[in-house]
């Protein structure tokens, strides 16, 4: 009896905390939740009213998640180096690099099935050695990524020649070009498997919820047994497969490895996981978030082409669009 | 006296929440005026609203012959207030002389261009730090200084813009018994030059020594304003919490020496490669509270660091039940049942991001996984039974488990990080300064939780600089001076001269030769 009440909000002997109801359902928290989705929807409604005739098709939809697949799995990828309070810029290198091996592969005659396991091989063992050097000089991913970022280009240009390579089996390309019943491309599929395994990865493992302690608290995560070193290793390992998945889907949609391929990527993954709601400083964020922050980038682009603005012009509007879309975001979520 | 201050009647309400209720508060000249409360009472409030931070929903505040119905922070620094809080604000990367005149640098003309005037600093600077007794070159670094250094220049800082009230929120928290000392000498002179000094401040010995007058919040409430010399340390726990609280957690019956029990935990020749701890043993009994006292430095912290794996040690057996174990990181040292309650809460106790759940739960995920803490999945029934059943078992007080940590008074974050070792089903576990930052009312309920830890067959080890506190826990108090054991006490013959004796007494033979 008495211990039960001790439990209950007794005004006379807590502290603030106990008077506070469990919260309601304000614009506040509806903004939190559903924020980015919203961002989705009023893009697309933007769209719609500017170019009725184009937007409503089938071939637009299928166009737009095919667009936003890459991008997705890239940032998907980045959203678990945000999430531990660091940051991964190599990815579009990754991603270039794990292209041109693959096709490099594929056009010497390895079988192309082979040759995607050998590609997504190597863009763990990529993350692996990001990680690797992480922990070894402790210092932070963005000086050690910023280094691979351009050792791996490097590679890329010198595995290449610094030329393109094409002339791969039809079998692949023609696999990944597939749209299935029509409508939903292959790659969005990928997309949505990676997720799907992701999701579950951050919501249902050990693992993940270490992740997400290691980002809040890297200290108190060593002190609670976590190990901070294999777990770091582990999230540029995932980093490295997502965007060594997303060279291999590239390469299938654009039908040839360019050495350049994939440059400045990395903005996009950082911004699509940061208008999903990845926090900077580690700890908070999930991957539908992700998911849907690398729609709306996808969105954007699309519905730049779709508007005819000039490449030259689309560059300023995006940066533009993420500094807006985050800014809009912190904003309505500090005002009360 | 000159009364500086006078608060009429301040009531603060939050949406939802009233803080403060009808309360009054005056700092006369010349004195030092205690602010007693435990955390949550509104003690803080009472202060920013002083310091402008906070304006209140009813009530003045007359600073001289001024009357203010609510402050800007503006209006309170030019009216003479200035407030040192526990987190302080100076800025590290400036020298001490530059943080003491931020914002009013004295500047000179060479011709058409005002620069700042170094020179006129530089000579300003020196006469406040005399005033507060900072020997420094003017032209440190901030950085480079301790704490009990920075707040002398917080002080300083105070005293540069000329305030009048200078409010301290907990200024001895993370200083040293002779820092202590030296700010308790700068608070005298202070007095004596007419300042009048808000002291907010859990430590009732202190209280004792420097208040003048001392008023106590509850709730929120307004309990009482007392003259220091008139009350004992016990009236102001009665009046801070509103019931007695007990003040020894030992067993009446115990041993005088617990050689007989049998031996749960031992450490046999432990050093750290760093040199910090040297050749330490000892031994915990069955039903023992082991205690370990010390200078901050003096190894304590240290060695149980190195005990939980969680930095090296070159040497050293350490066995649980006579067994001999294996520790190199906590991980392993978890996996035998350790645990470690660590000094910083915040630091290195709890996850921010993480409700009070997950943060339970987090331990024995831990525990009962794989391959280093990574294989395995997380059962969401489990976790919420295993939360609420240490909110019920700990005393939690919150409205939900799945109410962020951060949102609890630092005594129930306590409790939850207590709760998440408990949930792992810990042996052994290792309390280091489990009471810092803590009110009495939550002080109280921690340590009747280590005795009964204790009784239930676990072995508790706690390592605090504060000496009541060991001595109202522990029935062996070990003492550390330079990295070793260099005394130990049963809590029977144990006193707090004795112990500052035993962790001083090589150090003080070194100053006096």
């Amino acid at each position: 009896m008495a211990k039960s009440k001790a439990n209950q909000a007794n005004p006379a002997d807590g502290g603030l905390t106990l008077k506070k109801q469990k919260e309601k359902l304000t614009f506040n928290v509806i903004w939190q939740r559903y924020g980015t989705f919203g961002i989705l929807v009023l893009l697309l409604g933007i769209l719609a009213v500017a170019k009725p005739e184009n937007f409503f098709s089938t071939a637009t939809l299928t166009q737009i998640l095919a667009q936003s697949s890459v991008n997705i799995l890239i940032a998907m990828g980045e959203f678990f180096a945000i999430l531990i309070a660091g940051i991964d810029l190599s990815v579009g290198s990754v991603v270039a690099l794990v292209g041109m091996v693959t096709a490099k592969l594929m056009v010497a005659g390895v079988p192309p099935l082979l040759a995607v396991l050998l590609g997504i091989l190597l863009g763990a063992f990529l993350g692996f050695l990001n990680g690797m050097l992480v922990n070894v000089t402790g210092l932070h991913p963005f000086i050690i990524t910023l280094g691979t970022q351009a050792i791996m280009r490097g590679v890329t240009l010198i595995v290449s020649n610094s030329s393109a390579v094409y002339g791969f089996p039809a079998s692949f390309t023609n696999f990944i070009s597939k749209n299935v019943f029509g409508i939903f491309p292959i790659v969005a599929i990928i997309a949505i498997v990676v997720a799907v395994i992701l999701s579950f990865l951050t919501r249902k493992t050990k693992v993940g919820r270490n992740i997400y302690a290691l980002g809040g608290n890297k200290d108190s995560a060593w002190y609670s047994g976590i190990n901070v070193n294999l777990h770091t290793l582990i999230v540029f390992i995932i980093s490295g497969i997502c965007s060594g998945i997303a060279g291999i889907v590239l390469l299938g949609r654009v039908g040839s490895a360019e050495p350049a391929a994939a440059t400045g990527f990395e903005t996009y993954a950082i911004a699509a996981s940061i208008i999903g709601g990845t926090s900077f400083f580690g700890g908070k964020g999930k991957i539908f978030g992700v998911v849907m922050g690398g729609f709306i980038i996808g969105v954007i682009n699309f519905g730049m082409n779709l508007l005819a603005l000039p490449s030259t012009l689309q560059q300023v509007v995006m940066g533009a669009l993420i500094i807006g879309s985050v800014a809009l975001d912190r904003f309505v979520a500090r005002k009360r | 006296m000159d009364t500086l201050v006078e608060m009429k009647g301040v009531v603060k309400k939050f949406p939802g929440v009233t803080a403060l209720k009808d309360i009054s508060f005056d700092i006369k000249a010349g004195e030092v005026h205690v602010l007693l409360g435990e955390n949550g009472a509104g003690k803080s409030t009472l202060m920013k609203i002083l310091s402008g931070v906070y304006q209140p929903t009813e009530g003045t505040i007359v600073i001289g012959d001024k009357e203010f119905s609510k402050l800007t922070p503006k209006d309170s620094a030019e009216n003479g207030i200035s407030v040192i809080y526990q987190e302080l604000s100076v800025i590290n990367e400036l020298s001490i002389q530059e943080n003491l005149f931020v914002g009013k640098l004295p500047m000179k003309k060479i011709g058409p261009v005002k620069v700042v005037d170094y020179a006129e600093m530089n000579k300003r600077a020196k006469e406040l730090m005399a005033k507060v007794g900072l020997k420094r070159d003017p032209k440190t670094l901030v950085e480079e200084i301790s704490i009990s250094e920075k707040q002398q220049v917080e002080i300083a800082k105070a005293l540069a813009s000329d305030s009048k009230v200078i409010v301290m929120d907990e200024p001895t928290a993370s200083l040293t018994n002779e820092e202590v000392n030296h700010l308790f000498a700068v608070i005298r002179n202070l007095k004596k030059e007419g300042k009048g000094i808000v002291f907010i401040s859990h430590k009732l010995g202190e209280i004792i020594e420097i208040g003048d007058r001392v008023s106590v919040l509850k709730d929120g409430a307004y309990v009482g304003t007392k003259l220091v010399s008139e009350v004992t340390q016990d009236d102001l726990v009665t009046m801070m919490v509103g019931r007695q609280v007990k003040k020894n957690y030992q067993h009446e019956n115990a041993p005088e020496s617990f050689e007989n029990e049998p031996v749960i935990f031992e450490v046999q020749n432990l050093s750290r490669r760093d040199g910090k701890v040297n050749d330490v043993s000892f031994k915990l009994h069955k039903g023992e509270i082991l205690g370990f006292s010390g200078l901050v430095g003096s190894g304590r912290s240290e060695m149980m660091n190195a005990i939980f794996g969680a930095e090296p040690r070159s040497n050293g057996k350490i066995f649980i039940d006579g067994k001999e174990v294996r520790i190199k990181s906590p991980y392993q040292a978890i996996k035998n049942g350790l645990a470690m309650v660590t000094e910083n809460r915040r630091e290195t106790g709890f996850f921010h991001n993480f409700d009070i759940k997950k943060n339970i739960s987090i331990l024995p995920f831990i525990k009962t996984s794989k391959g280093g803490g990574t294989v395995g999945l997380v059962s969401k029934k489990f976790e919420k039974e295993c939360a609420e059943k240490e909110k019920q078992d700990m005393n939690i007080k919150c409205y939900s488990v799945e109410q962020n940590i951060t949102e609890l008074s630092g005594g129930n974050q306590q409790k939850v990080i207590l709760g998440k070792w408990v949930a792992a089903d810990s042996q052994i576990i290792i309390f280091d300064e489990p009471t810092k930052g803590i009110d009495i009312g939550s002080k109280s309920e921690i340590y009747a939780l280590m005795r009964r830890l204790s009784d239930e067959g676990k072995g508790v080890l706690v390592v605090s600089s504060e000496l009541p506190e060991l001595l109202a826990v522990c029935d062996t108090i070990a003492v550390f001076r330079e990295g070793e054991i260099v005394e130990t006490f049963s809590h029977k013959d144990a006193t707090e001269e004795k112990i500052i004796k035993a962790s001083t007494a090589d150090i003080v033979r070194k100053e006096g030769a």
